[in-house]
């Protein structure tokens, strides 16, 4: 299975953000609609729908793209896709004029580490275990 | 030039090429595949566990961290 490797790196990285969507979806949903969660959360959430999975194949096909140049661990990649993401995350909300919750403020600078580490531990272990399923070694 | 007929083409080439042996599986390559698959995964080391760890520490330190983790994956 040789040809079209991109293709393949796309359809590994997307894997987990497709699978985890429906977990996301549910938490919001009970959420919004059992807790009585006053933010309008079907605004924000295009961003884990449409552009998260598309991030995560486009970053894992950067990955292939650079690993032959002696680039970093597959984990340390998913560790700065961390950065990218939520950069990208609190750019869409102030461009939407999204208020996130306060307690979403509060907890930031603990989630941001614990969203690195979780990126870390995803790409190196289950995204990684995808590429090598699909014939790209991670 | 000399030129070969059929016969003669077939006779040459079946002399440059010697006859292969040992072209029979010497087994089933599954569970080759297998092993091969789970020794290219990557093992949870003790760092793994450490940053598992802190994460969880996190977690439990500040609960709102978890939607965001959720949002993002």
């Amino acid at each position: 299975m040789k040809s079209y490797p991109y293709l393949r790196a796309y359809m590994a990285g997307i894997t987990i953000p497709t699978v985890m969507l429906i977990f996301l979806i549910t938490v919001f949903t009970i959420a919004r609609y059992a807790f009585n969660l006053s933010n309008p959360i079907e605004r924000m959430i295009v961003f884990p729908m449409a552009i998260v999975p598309n991030l995560w194949g486009l970053w894992n096909m950067l990955f292939l793209r650079l690993r032959p140049h002696r680039y970093i661990s597959i984990g340390f990649h998913g560790a700065i896709l961390a950065l990218v993401q939520t950069s990208i995350a609190i750019g869409l909300f102030k461009l939407i004029d999204f208020e996130l919750p306060e307690f979403a403020w509060r907890a930031w600078p603990f989630a941001f580490p614990v969203i690195a580490i979780g990126f870390y531990l995803v790409w190196k272990h289950v995204v990684s275990f995808f590429n090598t399923l699909l014939g790209i070694d991670g | 030039m000399k030129h070969l007929n059929d016969e003669q083409f077939g006779k040459f080439i079946k002399d440059a090429f010697p006859p292969v042996t040992g072209a029979e599986l010497s087994g089933d390559l599954w569970p080759r595949m297998l092993r091969k698959l789970d020794d290219s995964r990557p093992r949870f080391s003790w760092f793994d566990w450490v940053l598992a760890g802190v994460a969880v520490l996190l977690c439990l330190i500040a609960p709102g961290a978890i939607p965001g983790l959720l949002y993002n994956l």
